[in-house]
């Protein structure tokens, strides 16, 4: 189900869970459009070499994927801010989920605040965050 | 009674929950605490008041401290004027055994928390520079840990003699209560708090899934 209206929003609403693909492919080609393909980015043993334990997932696509979620869940939002704290690495090629839920409303100001959350496989948080999307009621 | 003993609110740098939304939260997902501290990073929050939230929401809500130190970050409980004036809570070196006394001559707690993470935890730090004297309690269950680092934690307070407390280390909304601690006696203020924690009669409680 997408949200269209602030008015159909609950406080707690969980966002579909969001699947990204961290594949190394497709960082490769998020790294090279964004102008930001170094090799961390793009060879896990390049990336093993600096010390890192794979290659990384930029925090810039990260928090593309936040945008993603927010987006299929709402695809009329205004995507305010998205605020993110990134506790850990997100690495390449490992699977990871992205959740988000609803922690605020503000209906009068058509504001919404989402708190997001990346996790691996094991449970662990690597990155978490906020946003803050406005969804305007139609007649507004 | 349970108490989130670790929680950080918007007055942390990088905390992202306001305490109205704690609440909100606590009450909506029935989250299984009777309240929380804030306990915010570099600081002691001595001007906000939460009372009108707590009486509207029915929780107890309190207030320490997270200051860092040359083992670590340590939960600081029962902050006083008294206390805020022997150190200063924005260091980020300061020496464990300084906190630890002046919590000591002015009734406070000191709790080392997250002690089996890397860097910022206790246990990374005792084998270059000893086993702190002065630390009863320790943090072994933290929301935020990763790996292995809770039995990290829970295998130090094992080896060393300390109790363990919980907390779900919570800098959102959705994070609070994961982690817990658990008293026998009701808690209503931060004297309270205190002497329970100086009774050493409570259990670290985990609700991670």
């Amino acid at each position: 189900m997408t949200i269209n209206r602030i008015s159909d929003v609950e406080f707690g609403e969980e966002l579909p869970v969001f699947t990204p693909d961290t594949s190394l492919d497709n960082v490769r080609r998020f790294a090279t459009a964004a102008g930001w393909a170094g090799p961390r980015f793009t060879d896990h043993e390049a990336a093993r070499a600096e010390g890192l334990p794979g290659a990384l997932v930029p925090g810039i696509m990260s928090q593309g994927f936040l945008a993603a979620m927010i987006h299929r869940w709402a695809p009329e939002a205004q995507i305010k801010n998205v605020d993110t704290v990134f506790r850990a690495p997100v690495i390449v090629d490992q699977p990871y989920t992205i959740s988000g839920v609803v922690t605020d409303i503000d209906e009068e100001a058509g504001n919404v605040e989402i708190d997001l959350t990346v996790n691996n496989e094991a449970g662990e948080t690597r990155v978490f965050g906020t946003a803050t999307v406005r969804i305007s009621n139609p007649s507004s | 009674m349970i108490l989130d003993l670790h929680t950080h609110s918007i007055k942390s740098d990088d905390g992202r929950a306001k305490v109205q939304n704690y609440c909100q939260w606590i009450r909506a997902r029935e989250i299984p605490i009777d309240g929380f501290v804030l306990t915010e990073h570099r600081q002691y929050d001595a001007t906000s008041d939460y009372s009108s939230l707590a009486s509207e929401f029915g929780l107890c809500i309190l207030k320490g401290s997270e200051v860092e130190t040359e083992y670590g970050h340590v939960l600081v409980f029962g902050v006083t004027d008294a206390l805020l004036a022997t150190f200063d809570f924005s260091d980020i070196r300061l020496p464990l055994q300084r906190v630890v006394e002046a919590c000591a001559a002015h009734g406070a707690i000191p709790v080392p928390c997250h002690p089996g993470r890397k860097r910022v935890g206790m246990q990374a730090h005792v084998g270059e520079f000893g086993v702190p004297e002065g630390v009863r309690i320790v943090e072994i269950y933290n929301g935020g840990s990763r790996a292995r680092e809770d039995e990290i934690a829970q295998t130090m307070a094992d080896d060393l003699g300390y109790l363990g407390i919980g907390g779900s280390d919570a800098h959102i909304v959705s994070h609070i209560g994961r982690c817990a601690t658990r008293f026998p006696a009701t808690i209503s203020n931060t004297p309270e708090l205190v002497e329970a924690l100086r009774a050493e009669d409570f259990e670290a409680l985990t609700f991670k899934t």
